[in-house]
């Protein structure tokens, strides 16, 4: 039976500069990205529908898998942005660009005789701007509220800000993957934003806790957080990995994004984690209580 | 030496699954007009069961801070309605402080208008609000929200609702209309209808020796005691009526004036020559008729119009207008429109809803499974990765339970927060599990208690900070995103309260003896 086991890393062999420097670079890379989006389009990340408005259509279509992509085309008049296939349901996800008529889309599909209309969502470019706004405060107020209740818990300046940073870092580095990858934001990547930060502390204040509060020798606590907390990172990888892949087969766009996003995180979680958050706090145990 | 008193957490947490497992299958608990599919007590919302929501503004703009003494308030409305080109003195308000409950009076202007032409407006007939900004007060939102639930009703759709949503963001207010199981056009149809209804008279006048044919306002909306349902009879579509006692004489007048109530009846020959009646819904005539001879003469006689005989009937040209002049005669006419070109709309097929809902649950089913899998292959032994898949579902469960409690209409962001919790939850039996188990065998009850102590104190603080992250959303209605917080949070609550804690005193049972 293949067993999983949670590696022992000898941190003694790596100087803190060594060991915060790779997620550090990895956090600049993401940055010069996502300031590079910004700057040729403007806006840090692509925006979906939901932010850009925009109508979308689902149809299933009665045609041979080539050719489905022509008929859809052939059939409306407006601009299409983007066509999605879902493996599963044989269902096409249509994306038409923000001011389209989504009343003519509809009669289009209905005279259509291979299509079979499915759903529509449609939402207006104004409307669209204001759900940016009250997302992007919403991930704000969230990111605060975490930050204070972490020093609340702590109370100590170093292991406080490690977890900051580390929790800053697994938001940074996807919304940076996304661009890479041309996954647009939508309301479901919000969501896996926040939990994102729910689930990188999770780790962050295990590591924290049996650094600071438990007897026994710096390598020795990391050691015993790290096999629980690579456990727990690994179990929810797992989980959301299994949920992107079945929900992107079956076209339920809302989890697909959710579980991508948390993949992404999560991952670079295990480096922020296991990697920053254990610098910052050795150098905090060995040096800056010294000081 | 297991007693109930040693063990109350796992007591706790089968009391729970108890109550929650009858909540989802009782019987008793569903209620008969919910669109409750399936064996289970659980509601489904439209992206689960097909249907169509639209979330948008109310039309329209609103002065506030006015200083104004009340003396003549329609004369206000006029000068505000004439400095606006193409709105009618009916879409323009003066709104009382005491109906407000503030102490400054507003004005609403219920039109699709710009901001700049309401404040020149404003401003030219004399008055100076404090601001202006989009939207209507709050008595006219809540009269609105209202008659659109009741157009929704009328019509027969069941479980349609209305709600109206502050966006924290922009500061808005927006109207939420659910429609399960209609189309997009059955439902921007009904919310497009602002559904004024006018009964004209069209009768001809005498001016300077010729005969000029006019309209005469004889019905609104008002001036109907009760209304019917649509019928059919052989002549066409009608809806039949019955006019408020003190409306009556008036409108009796009106027939005999008009010659409309002439000896013998009439018949109604629009738009040339002929007295008749229209029938004017939202500005488009659906239904035009004269009148039968008997209830002319009853008319003329007085009989018609007396306490028990005020009936009347509104023939329409088809049966859908007959249907639309009912929902609107029995809701009444909103205030104002909903802007639907500002806002989203939503359709889902009841075969997209009802693939969503499988989907939905297979992705749920894979996760668990996953985490089952990385459980058991890091655990190895059973007696610990069993109990915590177990304790883990007991959660879901738990989860499932509250929301058919409350009645929670089900949509993919829920499913999405059930996820969320699975993870949190499993994250947090890890930590339990890691923690009591550590090398050095858990051998006294004092050892265990200060393991467990411990390991609590790490999942407060994490589950703390995930409610923490949520609780913005929970508020803030941001679309999917506050059914996803608010089950996060619930869930993440029942977790550390309830089932995480349970399982420390199933693994002390299972390793202790």
């Amino acid at each position: 039976m293949v067993e999983f086991t949670v590696p022992e890393v000898d941190y003694t062999r790596y100087s803190n500069r060594q060991l915060a420097g790779v997620p550090l670079g990895v956090l600049a890379v993401a940055v010069l990205i996502l300031a590079g989006w910004y700057a040729t389009t403007g806006a840090p990340v692509a925006m979906g529908i939901d932010f850009t408005g925009g109508t979308q259509l689902r149809v299933a279509v009665d045609a041979p898998s080539g050719q489905a992509d022509a008929l859809i085309r052939n059939t409306f008049d407006e601009r299409i942005e983007s066509i999605q296939f879902v493996p599963a349901s044989g269902e096409y996800i249509v994306t038409f660009g923000p001011n389209v008529d989504a009343d003519a889309i509809q009669s289009q599909t209905r005279s259509a005789e291979q299509l079979d209309y499915r759903g529509l969502s449609e939402v207006a470019p104004g409307f669209g701007a204001d759900v940016q706004r009250t997302a992007l405060i919403g991930v704000v107020i969230a990111f605060l509220g975490m930050s204070l209740l972490v020093f609340a818990l702590f109370r100590t300046f170093v292991p406080s800000i490690a977890v900051v940073a580390s929790a800053f870092s697994d938001l940074i580095i996807p919304l940076a993957l996304m661009d890479l990858l041309g996954i647009q934001l939508s309301i479901g990547t919000v969501a896996a934003l926040l939990m994102l930060i729910g689930y990188s502390v999770d780790s962050d204040i295990l590591l924290n806790t049996h650094v600071l509060r438990r007897p026994g020798d710096f390598y020795e606590s990391t050691d015993r957080a790290m096999k629980t907390g690579v456990t727990m990172t690994v179990t929810s990888l797992a989980a959301m990995a299994a949920m992107a892949l079945t929900a992107t087969l079956f076209g339920v766009e809302l989890l697909a994004s959710i579980g991508t996003i948390l993949v992404f995180g999560l991952v670079t979680d295990l480096m922020n984690t296991y990697m920053l958050n254990v610098s910052l706090l050795r150098w905090y145990k060995y040096e800056g209580v010294a000081r | 030496m297991s007693t109930i008193r040693d063990n109350w957490r796992i007591a706790l947490l089968i009391v729970a699954v108890a109550v929650s497992l009858f909540l989802l299958f009782s019987p008793t608990m569903g209620t008969a007009s919910a669109a409750s599919n399936g064996p289970t007590n659980l509601k489904y919302g439209l992206q689960l069961s097909g249907g169509t929501s639209i979330r948008a503004p109310l039309v329209g703009w609103t002065a506030e801070g006015i200083q104004y003494d009340g003396s003549n308030t329609t004369a206000v409305e006029d000068a505000v309605s004439d400095r606006l080109p193409g709105v009618p003195t009916r879409n323009v308000e003066m709104v009382s402080p005491a109906t407000r409950g503030e102490s400054s009076w507003a004005l609403e202007v219920r039109d699709n208008v710009t901001k700049s032409a309401v404040q020149s407006a404003v401003s030219g007939a004399g008055l100076s609000p404090d601001t202006v900004r989009p939207g209507v007060t709050k008595p006219t939102r809540q009269e609105t929200v209202t008659i659109l639930q009741d157009k929704i009703d009328e019509t027969g759709i069941q479980g349609g609702q209305v709600r109206s949503v502050f966006s924290v963001g922009t500061q808005r207010h927006l109207i939420t209309v659910e429609v399960p199981s209609a189309n997009r056009t059955e439902v921007l149809n009904l919310l497009n209808d602002r559904g004024r209804v006018q009964v004209l008279a069209y009768h001809g006048a005498d001016r300077n020796g010729t005969t000029v044919y006019t309209n005469r306002t004889t019905l609104t909306n008002d001036d109907f005691q009760r209304v019917s349902v649509p019928q059919q009879s052989a002549q066409g579509p009608y809806v039949s009526v019955v006019v408020k006692e003190q409306v009556a004489p008036r409108f009796r007048e009106d027939m005999i004036q008009t010659g409309i109530a002439s000896q013998g009846g009439s018949g109604c020959g629009f738009p040339r020559e002929g007295s008749c009646l229209l029938i004017v819904n939202d500005g488009e005539i659906v239904g035009q008729f004269g009148m039968e001879p008997s209830l002319a003469n009853s008319m003329r006689s007085g009989a018609w119009g007396s306490s028990n005989q005020r009936t009347f009937i509104l023939p329409t040209g088809n049966f859908s207008a007959a249907q639309r002049l009912s929902v609107n005669l029995r809701a009444g006419e909103l205030p104002t429109g909903l802007a639907i070109r500002q806002g989203t709309v939503e359709y889902v097929s009841p075969t997209l809803g009802a693939s969503a809902r499988l989907n939905a649950l297979v992705a749920a089913i894979v996760a668990v499974l996953a985490v089952s899998v990385v459980v058991g292959l890091r655990y190895g032994d059973f007696r610990i990765a069993v109990p915590m898949v177990l304790t883990g579902l007991a959660e879901v469960v738990l989860m499932l339970g509250f929301a058919s409690g409350v009645g929670l209409a089900l949509g993919l962001s829920h499913i999405a927060g059930f996820i969320a919790v699975i993870g949190t939850g499993v994250d947090d039996l890890i930590i339990i599990a890691d923690e009591i188990m550590q090398e050095g065998d858990v051998a006294t009850d004092r050892v265990f208690r200060s393991r467990f102590r411990k390991a609590l104190w790490v999942i407060g603080g994490a589950a703390a900070t995930t409610i923490v992250a949520m609780s913005p959303l929970a508020v803030m209605s941001l679309q999917d995103l506050q059914g996803f917080a608010i089950v996060t949070i619930v869930g993440v609550l029942l977790g550390v309260l309830v089932t995480r804690p349970a399982y420390g005193d199933i693994l002390r049972n299972l390793v202790m003896d």
